[in-house]
């Protein structure tokens, strides 16, 4: 009750009104605002979200002024690079093929900077390793698979041999002969066809080490082809990228190569021409057109503080 | 039952988000400050006028325009008209909103005039303003927070209301309106302390209840 209310009333008391007056009317309830709170949640929430998230009223926080990337980004950034550049420089050994049991041989490339430069050459056999070939290969097989450092020598190591004897089994497996294996150096895929056209394959198959991107250079690429004879083109080729541990793992990469090594032979063409709609059961992802799930992406630095 | 409230009625409220400046600058806002306002009419103009002065305590508004029309409610040119147009003006329909809100909670629960007879025939409004803002205080020549005694009854109760009022309490007269004014009430503004202005507020309204109920003085 307001103050002149008050003064009203007593004296009106005194002058000698005895009934009280009326109140006055009461203060309608304020609504509570129309706000829905959200539970908190942390779990999502980067350390510096955390800590920044009580000193402010914002909602979307970017780490830093100005334009520049915060530095935990750019770390991240620089590392993968540094393993991507790591990949492309690293060179195979030239021993590297006999002490894992594989017929050593090299394209028509005599050294790294050629073999970037000069595709064309990283596609042909040089004279050497054709006469070997020649010599040791066993002929007329249904897959011939080919190791080959490609443009990372880092992922030729690290699993080619692995993904060699998956492979290799599961071919058996289906009852395909399988050459004589062999790894070459400073390869580029179709170097496959040289090799497949000699040893008489139906299906030449090469494992390389595919370009590296950021933060992946271990990444390795299958490319097979029916009949292989230089001269083929991309189009007759069947290919799979990310056989790497992030990636599609070696041993699954390796039945599902075999399965379309074996589905060349069966319908006896590769490339755009071959049907793998009733392949997808074995394929999985490989044969869908569906968006593939996002790889895990491996923090490669660690920022103190 | 004498000094019963006689509450007032607010006949319309009315906002005009973003107002023309021609209508800005008749009724005395700023377009340079001021984009919207709020408009109220009262059959009461004295508790309007305290009301706009009290929602300048609550929101950043300006009352631009606030003038009692003649010969009081019982005479107005339609029913929406009654007694009083009061118009705040702000730069922001927000702010607008919020003043109104201060202004109507005063009509209702504060300001009012009491009936000085058991009739009610005559309305006295024996208001004590304990911290004036920023409306009165610039019609007063006052600073704002000082407390004022706003005083008005009908011109024979009120001119010695107001004499009775000067001498209970050391309060003193701001201004004082004679009779006819547009409501043809006679009113005063005191100020001096708090507990100053409400003596004289109390000694003003026991004045004009004793003046209503024994109107002649034959010696």
């Amino acid at each position: 009750m307001s103050r002149t209310r008050q003064l009203v009333e007593e004296l009106r008391r005194q002058l000698g009104g005895a009934a009280p007056l009326p109140p006055p009317p009461p203060i309608p309830a304020i609504p509570e605002p129309p706000v829905r709170v959200f539970p908190r949640r942390d779990e999502g929430r980067s350390r510096y979200a955390r800590e920044a998230a009580p000193h402010t009223t914002a909602l979307v926080g970017i780490g830093h002024v100005g334009t520049r990337y915060s530095t935990d980004v750019v770390l991240q950034f620089q590392a993968e690079l540094a393993v991507a550049h790591h990949a492309v420089a690293t060179l195979l050994p030239e021993d590297w093929a006999e002490k894992n049991g594989m017929i050593p041989l090299k394209s028509r490339v005599t050294d790294h900077r050629e073999f970037l430069l000069r595709p064309d050459l990283g596609r042909r056999l040089d004279e050497e390793s054709l006469a070997r070939l020649r010599q040791v290969a066993r002929k007329d097989v249904d897959v011939q698979p080919i190791v080959a450092d490609g443009l990372s020598a880092v992922a030729c190591m690290q699993s080619g041999k692995a993904l060699l004897e998956a492979f290799t089994k599961e071919c058996e497996a289906r009852g395909l002969s399988v050459g004589t294996p062999m790894c070459a150096r400073f390869a580029r895929v179709w170097l496959e066809d040289e090799i497949g056209q000699e040893v008489r394959a139906k299906v030449a198959a090469i494992l390389l080490g595919e370009r590296p991107g950021l933060g992946t250079g271990d990444g390795l690429s299958a490319y097979l082809v029916f009949q292989p004879a230089v001269g083929r083109t991309d189009g007759d080729r069947n290919m799979m990228s990310n056989i790497h541990a992030r990636g599609t793992p070696p041993p699954v990469a390796g039945h599902r190569l075999a399965v379309l090594a074996k589905a060349m032979i069966d319908q006896r063409t590769s490339g755009v021409t071959l049907d793998l709609g009733k392949l997808t059961a074995e394929l999985g992802e490989a044969a869908s057109r569906h968006p593939r799930a996002p790889q895990e992406r491996v923090r490669l630095v660690e920022v103190p503080g | 039952m004498i000094l019963e409230p006689l509450p007032p009625r607010i006949l319309s409220v009315r906002r005009i988000p973003n107002a023309d400046d021609a209508i800005l600058r008749a009724y005395g806002a700023d377009p340079l400050r001021h984009r919207s306002l709020g408009l109220i009419t009262v059959d009461q103009d004295d508790p309007t006028y305290v009301a706009l002065d009290e929602c300048t305590k609550h929101a950043p508004v300006d009352v631009v325009f606030a003038k009692s029309f003649y010969a009081g409610a019982a005479h107005g040119s339609g029913p929406l008209s009654g007694e009083i147009l009061g118009v705040i003006a702000a730069s922001d329909p927000d702010e607008i909103d919020e003043g109104l809100r201060a202004l109507v909670a005063c009509l209702e629960h504060d300001a009012c005039f009491y009936g000085a007879d058991e009739a009610k025939k005559t309305a006295v409004f024996p208001h004590v303003i304990a911290s004036l803002g920023h409306y009165l205080s610039a019609q007063a020549g006052l600073a704002v927070g000082e407390p004022m005694a706003y005083l008005v009854a009908p011109p024979m109760e009120g001119t010695l209301g107001f004499d009775a009022a000067l001498k209970a309490a050391d309060v003193t007269a701001v201004r004082i309106f004679p009779p006819p004014t547009e409501t043809n009430f006679s009113a005063a503004w005191l100020t001096g302390s708090l507990e100053a202005c409400e003596a004289a507020a109390v000694a003003f309204l026991e004045t004009v209840v004793r003046v209503a109920a024994q109107p002649l003085d034959r010696r």
